[in-house]
């Protein structure tokens, strides 16, 4: 009888370590495909992909944590191939817990981390005709070519001493 | 663009997603996602609280340093060379789909090249196109009379609220060449493309500018649903006899 309730101890554990790592995934896959270029997103469907967001960095720990515990359930008297499974289950739940510390959009569209400028004369890399961003305040004329912007998405910057964030 | 304070705290931001093609940013202080178009909290702890505006102009490079030869320019990003945007980005992405739907009766195809003027709650678009051929286009928005003008490099925009000590100006192009100079009706002064009377009994005063967006038109539609927009009148065509 213990052997038996053993065993479904074990089974569970497994089906448990499955579980989290469809859910690590889904903390991870969701809000990537709910917020993909080319398609039209609704004001649920942002909710969600925030919330998902929000909670997956803590998700994905809690994810691991529980998933340490139930491998410990299993691990003892478990055949080789059982073994194997639950290492294997680490990596999309490592993967997982790593992913959702990364920002994919400023791997895509690199983040210009210091603004810095040069004298309208000397800035040969703009040509006339291109557009740029043109702002003055308390003095300070900064033009941000458009081409640049657009890239980046957001440039942060002070313009006479106001702190602004140039977007396009 | 944008002041990136919120109740006198510093917001730094990035890029967080995409909503409907307009790009979300997230405020590293609290998390909470903006719309870039439209400076305006989604979520998070911010949610509903709206980034002020910083008036600015979308205009040529050589238009921008004539008028500010001392200004400064932003420099390319070092950092990261190559990363960045070829000089035909723009016609590229004008070559990609749109993927909100059409409404029937869409007064412009999605990628028509607008300019798009906000006041007093009120939104109308003006198709570039429109705008060139006829420079410079009086109108009235929310009550209040406007003139969008074209610059001498055929693309730079601006909008002025027509209204100087009170008095409401009919302008028109002045006949010549560069530089741009409008004339009014009422008094005879010339204007220039900053707005500024730089001859005639109003010299020296100056037209409010209006902030005035430059966007394609099915972006502009979804974040000003209602916008009204500008109609060109047709000119009669007499047919040959």
């Amino acid at each position: 009888m213990r052997e038996v309730s053993q065993r479904a101890r074990r089974r569970l554990a497994g089906a448990g370590l499955f579980l989290l790592v469809v859910l690590a995934l889904a903390l991870v896959a969701v809000p990537m495909w709910l917020i993909r270029p080319f398609v039209p997103q609704t004001p649920e469907g942002l909710a969600v992909a925030y919330a998902l967001r929000r909670w997956a960095p803590l998700g994905t720990v809690l994810a691991v944590a529980a998933a340490l515990a139930l491998a410990a359930m299993v691990w003892p008297r478990a055949r080789w191939w059982s073994r194997a499974a639950v290492i294997l289950a680490f990596v999309p739940l490592l993967g997982a817990a790593w992913f959702v510390r990364q920002n994919m959009f400023e791997k895509m569209f690199a983040p210009l981390l210091h603004t810095r400028s040069a004298p309208a004369a000397e800035a040969g890399w703009v040509e006339t005709g291109e557009p740029v961003l043109a702002v003055t305040l308390n003095g300070d004329a900064a033009a941000y070519p458009v081409r640049q912007v657009a890239y980046h998405h957001v440039v942060q910057d002070v313009v006479g001493g106001v702190p602004v964030a140039v977007t396009y | 663009m944008w002041r990136a304070e919120i109740d006198g705290r510093r917001l730094g931001f990035h890029l967080a997603g995409i909503n409907n093609q307009n790009f979300l940013m997230q405020d590293e202080q609290t998390g909470s996602w903006w719309q870039q178009v439209t400076g305006e909290a989604l979520f998070g702890p911010l949610k509903g609280r709206r980034l002020d505006l910083v008036f600015h102009d979308e205009i040529s490079f050589g238009l921008w340093k004539e008028e500010h030869p001392g200004g400064r320019v932003l420099r390319p990003d070092d950092s990261a060379p190559g990363r960045e945007f070829s000089k035909d980005w723009e016609a590229e992405t004008a070559k990609l789909r749109v993927v909100t739907p059409a409404p029937p009766g869409d007064p412009f195809a999605p990628r028509e090249v607008i300019v798009g003027l906000s006041l007093r709650g009120a939104s109308k678009a003006y198709p570039l196109t429109a705008l060139k051929q006829q420079s410079p286009v009086l109108d009235s928005l929310a009550g209040m009379p406007v003139v969008l003008v074209v610059g001498d490099d055929g693309r730079s925009v601006r909008a002025f609220e027509r209204i100087v000590d009170g008095r409401e100006l009919q302008l028109f192009a002045k006949p010549g060449g560069p530089p741009l100079r409008l004339l009014d009706a009422e008094t005879g002064s010339e204007w220039s493309f900053a707005g500024e009377a730089v001859s005639g009994p109003l010299a020296g005063k100056k037209m409010a500018k209006v902030y005035v967006l430059l966007d394609d038109w099915f972006d502009w539609r979804t974040y000003h649903p209602g916008t009204l927009v500008y109609r060109s009148l047709q000119p009669k065509v007499t047919p040959a006899s």
